[in-house]
């Protein structure tokens, strides 16, 4: 047992104990008594007291037990405790996981995150005087719940406001957040004691220990501890989605969805798809029971199709239909579970448009490749051809309508350009004329090193024959992800601004056999469909819980409604404004934005988690940041246990029993 | 007599001073003194002087002036010599009853007071019924109420008046009384001290002014049961009903044993200072009954017989 709080007990006792005996000698309200003579008594009283200087309070009972009920409360006010976890003096970073997967239902019927608040509650219960601590929530972002305090309450307030989101977990920002505000405050203490334990505040993780970017990150101070939270693993989810518009017979739609089984049983249930919430279409899929071993959704693989024994865990659901119209489809995995969020996708979809594709090239090859493959290969008939001179000496009318791009595609050979309104760009060997892009010199005899095979743009893309005989070296900004690497070089970036899209190639065409290879032709339609739209729906359309919203404003827009999936409503100024940006996205759902032009502008987005790292509900046992294996605390967290309750009790206790003795006495 | 606001003694008090029955046996009794005292006036007891009665005393050789009646003629017929026949002189006896009336003799129950007054009632009809000059006293801080020359049964009423009107009031001064009382009794005498001794001035200098008068001195320390074993519990203000003097105690055991101890001590203390004076002590308590004080223990003591 220890006390917390044994400074204010020792205070309380050297108050009120002198106090108490003081009020004794003082106070005594007595009954009066008529004797014959008070002259024996006066020699008896005077006798006891010059054997005794107290011995006034010498057995006296009712003096003992007031000493007692004192005694008790002072044993509360020190606050003492038991099953302690941690002694000494400590400065801690306490970080609560509120991504989806912390939404799980556990068996007591509370969500896990009301788990690990309830953990973090009783961390910062037992923290004792003159620790510090500070709490960080995170999800795909972190966020200061309450800066460095010693205040309990302040803490356990703050903590307990934390909401969950949908959002994937990403530990990086909540650990550079750590970081620099213990640095901050460290900085800051005017106790140099203080600022030394600051260097080493400890870093306290209230998680189920599923986290996207957790091999990603290191703990550069202090020690982490990972408090485990939750026990449930049984889930099945939608882990991946796609919407297809075949692009020739624009009237179909195809719909892929796969379907993954994280638990240890199998799993038989009807996967539906809805159309502005009509049902269409069911398939029934059955799943085997998720690999033990299974930690990474990278794991997750097809099996071949054999007895129940050797279902897979997981299953591609495709369904097709003919739309010719807009809406919204609903695809809903129909088995409750743990964790409902992952069961449900949505995603607008728009009518089947043409496609405007505009290819500025002042070079014969690259102007008959572009023409053949847009024209006949991709079949789209809005297809333009400027040279470069025309481009920039092109009326504005003809390059974009209401601000915007006129072409759903523009692509650029070797050229550089500032005539760039919101769209979607292709440079080949040259570059947007934007703040942060530059090139540099030349690099050669370069091979491309690796490239993102998942990425939409390079999906089905084989580089392994592709060589380019030089590229330029760019000089790219810090968001622009590399498509493409060479040895120590960018080949190609894609950028992503708001209103724009740029892929930028280093390399000229005519010096590559890119376009000799079918690969150019497979980029080229990825391109159509991930940046035109080609693929109906429009891929920034779907987005992932956390993610910023950028929507096109339409002219004579001032203000946009943003309708959320809980039916809330955000207002936002967007007068003179061609994007409009809206961050509000932790929650899955449908978000509608409704503008006030003209035309009563509606623009909808979708955001689905759709991250089988959080689908994998079952808790991690052993987490690990970068390399390292990190303390864990699991099963029930040891917290101080008040004891001050029990202190109470008998206090109350004791002054039952004094006022039975006192009537006891009084009625002789 | 009564003063404004003294406590009046009640009227069945008076009634039952004394019972009939235990009257006739007080008849019986006489009071003994151990010292034989020259009375002024003649009366049943032996006197150490020569005198008159019918008693024979002694022989002595006749003088000039001596009375011829008295000379034995038959001594002068064998012996030719004149010799004077002395016969025993018999005097009255004096007897006092010093009777304490302070605030304190009201307490107890039955209270102190009532248990002196019946217990001097009795005294004082046993030297009525003996022809013996009957003084009553009551004294607090002074003498305030004197009666003495009572003598013959006939007088019972006029003790029992003055026991009945006396009032119990105002602290108790023992050694002023007395020593009024010996400035105001030259004679010699029995003198019965009824008292609880219970006094802030000392009860010394009192025996000592009566010592002083050669009386015969008794002394009756009367105490209540309540005195001897207080019913006390908790925290007390103690009012001396006397003086007003507060005592504050918190009753416990070692408390209650402490005064047990020290009153036990002070009447040690009061029997001690009495017997190196040849004064006999008495300890009554108000809960046994004064018929057996005055017919047993008295008698065994002496003072009655």
């Amino acid at each position: 047992m220890k006390f917390l709080s044994l400074s204010t007990g020792l205070i309380a006792a050297a108050l009120a104990i002198p106090a108490l005996l003081l009020l004794y000698f003082l106070k005594l309200r007595r009954q009066e008594r008529t004797v014959s003579s008070t002259l024996l008594w006066r020699r008896a009283v005077q006798d006891l007291q010059v054997n005794a200087p107290f011995q006034k309070l010498r057995k006296n009972l009712l003096l003992f037990l007031q000493l007692l009920i004192l005694a008790a409360v002072i044993f509360g006010l020190s606050n003492p405790v038991a099953n302690f976890i941690k002694a000494q003096q400590r400065n801690i970073v306490i970080l609560i996981d509120r991504s989806g997967s912390m939404k799980t239902v556990e068996e007591d019927g509370r969500i896990r995150l009301a788990h690990a608040k309830d953990g973090a509650m009783d961390l910062a219960d037992s923290l004792q005087g003159g620790s510090r601590a500070m709490v960080l929530s995170f999800a795909d972002r972190a966020e200061v719940v309450c800066s460095f305090t010693d205040d309990k309450r302040r803490l356990k307030r703050r903590i307990e406001e934390i909401v969950p989101t949908d959002g994937p977990s990403k530990l990086g920002e909540a650990l550079q957040l750590a970081v620099a505000y213990s640095a901050n405050f460290a900085a800051g203490a005017v106790d140099k004691a203080m600022r030394g334990s600051m260097d080493t505040a400890d870093i306290d993780l209230f998680s189920d220990g599923r986290i996207e970017d957790a091999d990603e990150q290191f703990v550069t101070r202090g020690r982490m501890t990972y408090y485990r939270v939750g026990a449930t693993i049984d889930n099945a989810g939608i882990v991946a989605f796609d919407v297809r518009r075949d692009i020739e017979r624009p009237g179909e739609v195809s719909i892929f969805v796969q379907v993954a089984n994280f638990g240890p049983e199998h799993i038989t249930s009807d996967v539906s798809l809805s159309l502005d919430r009509k049902m269409v279409s069911v398939q029934e899929v059955t799943l085997g029971p998720a690999d033990a071993t299974t930690t990474r959704p990278a794991d997750l693989s097809l099996a071949a199709d054999g007895g129940r024994a050797t279902l897979p865990p997981s299953r591609n659901v495709i369904f097709k239909m003919a739309h010719t119209a807009g809406g919204i489809i609903h695809v809903k995995l129909h088995r409750p579970d743990a964790w409902p969020t992952d069961n449900v996708v949505t995603a607008p979809i728009d009518p089947p448009r043409d496609i405007r594709v505009l290819a500025v090239s002042s070079r014969r090859p690259i102007r008959y490749f572009l023409s053949r493959a847009f024209k006949l290969a991709f079949q789209i008939e809005d297809f333009t051809l400027m040279t470069a001179a025309e481009y920039e000496e092109a009326d504005d009318s003809a390059l974009a309508i209401e601000g915007r791009s006129a072409f759903d595609l523009v692509i650029i050979d070797k050229h550089d350009t500032s005539r760039l309104w919101p769209g979607n760009y292709i440079f080949f060997g040259g570059i947007p004329n934007i703040p942060g892009v530059a090139r540099g010199d030349d690099v050669d005899d370069q091979v491309f090193v690796s490239w993102r095979e998942g990425h939409p743009l390079l999906r089905h893309v084989k580089l392994d024959n592709i060589f380019a005989v030089k590229w330029s070296r760019l000089t790219l900004p810090k968001h622009a992800l590399q498509l493409i690497e060479g040895e120590n070089t960018t080949v190609m970036a894609f950028i992503t601004e708001p209103g724009h899209r740029y892929v930028i190639t280093a390399f000229d065409l005519m010096e590559s056999n890119f376009i000799k290879n079918p690969a150019s032709v497979i980029f080229l339609q990825n391109a159509v469909m991930y940046l035109a739209g080609g693929g109906l729906t429009n891929s920034d359309r779907l987005i992932t819980p956390g993610d910023t919203l950028a929507i096109p404003v339409p002219p004579g827009a001032e203000s946009v409604r943003i309708t959320r999936p809980d039916g809330s409503v955000d207002d936002i100024d967007v007068a003179d404004r061609s994007i409009a940006t809206y961050a509000r996205t932790k929650d899955c759902g449908i978000y509608k934005a409704d503008f006030d032009d003209a035309d009563k502008t509606t623009e909808t987005y979708a955001a689905n988690i759709l991250d089988p790292t959080e689908s994998l509900i079952a808790p991690n046992e052993h987490f690990t940041v970068g390399a390292e294996d990190v303390q864990t605390v699991s099963g029930d967290i040891k917290v101080n246990e008040p004891l001050w309750p029990y202190a109470v009790a008998a206090a109350m206790f004791v002054l039952l029993l004094e006022w039975w003795i006192y009537n006891k006495r009084v009625m002789i | 007599m009564p003063e404004t606001g003294a406590t009046q003694p009640k009227s069945d008090e008076t009634a039952t001073l004394l019972d009939p029955d235990f009257m006739t046996r007080l008849e019986q009794l006489e009071i003994v003194s151990r010292k034989i005292h020259a009375s002024r006036q003649r009366g049943e007891r032996r006197s150490r002087r020569k005198g008159e009665s019918a008693e024979f005393a002694d022989y002595r050789n006749y003088v000039v002036g001596d009375d011829l009646r008295h000379i034995d003629w038959n001594i002068y017929a064998r012996l030719d010599r004149l010799f004077l026949k002395l016969f025993l002189e018999e005097e009255d006896l004096n007897v006092s009853l010093l009777i304490d009336v302070s605030k304190s003799m009201e307490s107890g129950d039955p209270s102190k007071s009532l248990y002196a007054k019946r217990v001097a009632a009795a005294m004082a009809y046993i030297g009525l019924c003996s022809y013996d000059r009957v003084t009553l006293c009551a004294y607090s801080d002074r003498i305030v109420g004197y009666r003495q020359g009572l003598r013959s049964r006939r007088m019972m009423s006029r003790v029992v008046q003055f026991l009945d009107e006396i009032p119990i009031e105002g602290k108790s001064h023992f050694s002023a009384a007395a020593k009024q009382f010996a400035m105001r009794q030259r004679q010699k005498g029995v003198v019965l001290v009824l008292s609880d001794f219970l006094d802030k001035g000392g009860f010394e200098d009192g025996f000592r002014y009566l010592l002083g008068r050669k009386m015969d001195v008794y002394a009756l320390q009367v105490l209540s049961p309540q005195e001897l074993e207080p019913e006390l519990t908790g925290d007390l203000r103690l009012v001396d009903v006397e003086d007003d003097d507060v005592a504050e105690i918190t009753v416990s055991k070692l408390l209650l044993d402490k005064y047990k101890a020290n009153l036990q001590a002070y009447c040690e203390s009061v029997r001690g200072y009495c017997s190196q004076r040849g004064i006999s002590y008495y300890l009554a308590v108000t809960k046994h009954p004064f018929e057996t004080l005055v017919l047993n223990y008295l008698r065994q003591r002496g003072l009655v017989r």
